[in-house]
């Protein structure tokens, strides 16, 4: 039997190719779901879909857009906001 | 509605949410703008015009456009062009400086060595009194001799390399 860690779905499974030629499973953690825009809930681009740890070792501007509300809302929903707000001054 | 001095908000870009002016109609498609945002060419799309209209000549400079920004209570950007700063680079220690460096390694060292004779001693003198009380008279003398030259060997050596190794750095 495989350890208990092995068997739960926690991890997920990989068919990787070894040096010497033989398919051997690798386990490994999953990655965190797509972000998404926080008014019209679309996938948010330019924002990498990474662990915690390696997005700490990304520089800031891979992270995510440098505009306002870059990384919250989609880039649509930010104009139509800021145009919004520009008409009601 | 888009005219040389109309005031916008841009939407686009990492200037979002800021105010400009028109300077100049490039095209049916672009404009120049400046102020708040970065003096740069602009896609008609990507701003947003306001009601406001600023006097200003066609490609007004940018100190008239911060006149005139300066009257409705805004702040122009100001960017800064970088001066160079010299690369910096490794330099070879002078035979000066590399002399200091060594005469404060010695004076570390003889500290060091101090505190080793002393404690050295201090053992030296404790340890034969006792094995002599203790043990035959045969087997005394053996395990002295044994025992001695032991640990002079182990203070030799080191003091033998330390010596040693000074004249090779020389």
């Amino acid at each position: 039997m495989p350890e208990p860690y092995k068997r739960s779905r926690t991890l997920r499974r990989l068919q990787v190719k070894v040096p010497g030629g033989a398919t051997r499973r690798h386990y490994k953690e999953r990655k965190p779901k797509n972000a998404k825009c926080g008014s019209c809930g679309n996938v948010l681009k330019g924002i990498p879909r990474e662990r915690p740890l390696k997005m700490h070792k990304l520089p800031k501007t891979k992270k995510k857009p440098t505009r306002p509300y870059g990384g919250n809302l989609c880039s649509k929903c930010t104009r139509t906001l800021i145009v919004e707000k520009a008409r009601l001054q | 509605m888009i005219e040389i001095g109309r005031l916008a908000v841009k939407i686009s870009g990492r200037d979002a949410g800021l105010k400009c002016v028109v300077v100049d109609v490039l095209d049916d498609k672009f404009l120049l703008i400046d102020g708040e945002t970065r003096r740069r060419k602009c896609n008609i799309l990507h701003i947003e015009p306001l009601k406001d209209v600023v006097k200003i000549k066609k490609n007004a400079s940018h100190e008239d456009i911060k006149k005139e920004f300066e009257k409705l209570g805004l702040k122009v950007r100001e960017t800064k062009s970088k001066q160079k700063t010299e690369r910096p680079r490794k330099k070879r220690k002078t035979p000066e400086q590399l002399r200091e460096q060594k005469e404060e390694k010695r004076k570390l060292m003889d500290v060091f060595k101090k505190k080793k004779e002393e404690t050295v001693k201090g053992k030296g003198e404790e340890k034969p009194a006792e094995k002599t009380g203790g043990s035959l008279e045969e087997k005394a003398g053996l395990v002295e001799e044994k025992k001695k030259p032991v640990k002079e060997k182990g203070k030799e050596p080191k003091k033998a390399q330390k010596k040693d190794s000074k004249p090779v750095k020389k």
